[in-house]
């Protein structure tokens, strides 16, 4: 029985050495989008995010950005191994940029964290007409509380993101700048 | 078993456990005297110690609903249960949108948000928190440690851990390690007991239980058994079944509606917002209906019920947000909300004059808003 715990701890272990580095310059997320970086970034296996791709500064749990490239209607924006019994959150093209906020929302208040939106205005993202949001969240494992960041579009019916959130004392103001650079260089294929 | 599901264990979760248990036990229980602080050295003095810690770490969470007129309503609350043990027992309110209630050894005593949004007055609350004052009482959780420290891997986790993390999360994981149905029953038993000693009307612990049982069908999948509350628990027609009829055997009491809905008021549009956003629409609407049956006037639950049939979005739902919505202007004092959900519908449709109309108004009520940027973007927009 005593193998049991070690084992588990090897494997949550082995987990978290899944790190990639992402070198600066253009780069391509998914089929459609294209960012420019102007530094490089770490992109770690997350499977409890897909279908977002997750990219992080400081290592998980401390920072993520999260990646949603190409999300089509009807898709669930994010994994459901886990906690089956709870609702999913599915992106539909109809969306306006308040309802995706939303269902950002909810799926980041799914473990009973807590999310209260800052700010929504509408911004260019991707070259196309989307939104921009700020918000705070504060994470139920661990009581952290949370700066977010997020940029937003829809293109031909599919779902354009980046999300951004970090502890907000510290690693939220260093990284934020890198984000909106990130942002502002993002191109969609039409 | 890890360090926090052992802790959570620890504390009694009542939501799924409001077993009834035979009247000649209730007649035969007497209320213990205060509980002396159990030797530090022994296995209820270390759970003890544990749960002392997570207190304080409850203290300062942010999760914690620092309102002292609220806290000091639900504590009397408590008092009145408890009794004699009415020193020994803290409440501490909990921002969380799920109904749940749990309570440690040590006398700290969690009451979430989503159990208050849900109760209709004081007697179910006094119910939900009489069931966790049983477990207290009847000293459960000792039972509960002794059998986890049995299990092997018990010392090898509490080793390896240091910190336990947020105490919120102690009730997520209370239902996966439930009382035994004795426990539970026996807990349900002294809960009515509790709340006829203060003069509560139990025939309200049934009706909590039927609410939440409303709410559990209306899911998807409509299966009760998936939820961890219910799968330790016995069926819930025998429940509530047992639940009234052990009412009935002593019938009257206060059910203090009028002064709940009073105490919780400031809080409930709040409450009702995180409650929309969980998206778990059609436990909502089950909820919203219930609710809307009781106060069809009121406009932050037609404003809430709006909301949830906007973001569903199902055929028809747009419809009755609109509804709603209406409803909710028209009872008068509606959030601001229900105007901006209005122009959000209105200029999906490209009914133009209505939708700038709604947007007009909502920056009129909430200028501040986040979202106010985007909706100014929008009356720009509908202009053209």
């Amino acid at each position: 029985m005593r193998t049991l715990p070690i084992a588990a701890l090897f494997f949550l272990l082995a987990g978290c050495a899944s790190v990639e580095k992402v070198e600066s310059g253009e780069r391509s997320l998914g089929e459609r989008m294209l960012v420019s970086l102007d530094g490089p970034w770490n992109k770690v296996s997350a499977p409890d995010r897909e279908p977002a791709v997750v990219w992080t500064m400081e290592g998980r749990p401390v920072d993520e950005l999260l990646i949603y490239s190409g999300i089509k209607n009807e898709q669930v924006i994010h994994a459901t191994a886990m906690g089956a019994n709870r609702k999913n959150f599915a992106f539909r093209s109809g969306m306006q940029p308040d309802e995706i906020v939303a269902m950002f929302e909810g799926m980041l208040t799914r473990d009973g964290s807590t999310f209260k939106l800052v700010k929504l205005a509408p911004a260019d993202f991707g070259g196309a007409k989307g939104f921009r949001f700020e918000y705070s969240l504060t994470r139920k494992v661990d009581n952290v509380q949370l700066s977010g960041l997020g940029f937003g579009t829809v293109s031909n019916g599919e779902l354009f993101a980046l999300l951004y959130q970090a502890p907000r004392l510290a690693f939220f103001p260093r990284h934020q700048p890198r984000v909106e650079q990130m942002a502002r260089s993002a191109r969609i294929k039409t | 078993m890890n360090r926090r599901g052992f802790l959570a264990g620890g504390c009694a979760c009542c939501v799924g456990g409001l077993v009834p248990g035979p009247a000649a036990a209730q007649a035969a229980w007497e209320i213990p005297a205060r509980f002396a602080r159990p030797d530090a050295g022994s296995d209820e003095g270390g759970l003890w110690s544990m749960m002392d810690r997570e207190e304080v770490r409850l203290r300062k969470s942010p999760f914690s609903l620092r309102d002292p007129k609220l806290q000091a309503y639900v504590q009397d609350i408590a008092c009145r249960l408890a009794g004699e043990h009415c020193p020994d027992v803290r409440v501490h309110l909990v921002r969380t949108p799920l109904f749940n209630a749990s309570m440690a050894p040590n006398g700290m005593m969690q009451v979430w948000s989503g159990l208050m949004l849900r109760v209709d007055n004081e007697a179910q609350l006094a119910a939900v928190l009489g069931h966790e004052i049983g477990h207290y009482l009847a000293r459960h959780s000792v039972e509960r440690l002794r059998d986890a420290k049995s299990r092997s891997a018990f010392g090898m986790f509490i080793g390896m851990f240091g910190a336990v993390g947020a105490v919120g999360q102690l009730g997520l994981y209370a239902g996966m390690f439930a009382y035994s149905r004795e426990h539970e029953s026996q807990a349900d038993s002294i809960g009515v007991l509790l709340m006829r000693k203060a003069g509560y009307d139990a025939a309200e612990a049934a009706k909590v239980w039927e609410n939440l049982q409303l709410e559990i069908k209306a899911r998807p999948d409509g299966d009760a058994s998936r939820s961890p509350f219910f799968a330790t628990h016995p069926p819930a027609a025998d429940r509530q079944q047992a639940l009234a009829e052990l009412a009935r055997a002593s019938p009257a009491g206060a059910a203090n509606e009028v002064q709940w809905r009073e105490g919780v008021k400031p809080f409930l549009r709040d409450w009702l917002h995180e409650e929309v956003k969980r998206g778990q629409h059609e436990e909502s609407l089950a909820l919203l209906g219930r609710m809307i049956a009781r106060s069809p006037a009121l406009a932050d639950y037609r404003w809430a019920r709006g909301e949830v049939y906007r973001l569903r979005a199902k055929e028809g739902d747009l419809d009755s947000a609109v509804t709603e919505y209406l409803a909710a202007i028209a009872g008068g004092g509606e959030p601001p909300d229900t105007h901006r959900g209005l122009g959000m519908i209105y200029r999906a449709r490209r009914q133009s004059p209505e939708a700038r109309t709604s947007f007009q108004r909502y920056l009129e009520l909430a200028p501040e808003a986040p979202d106010s940027a985007l909706i100014k973007s929008y009356v720009e927009e509908l202009r053209t």
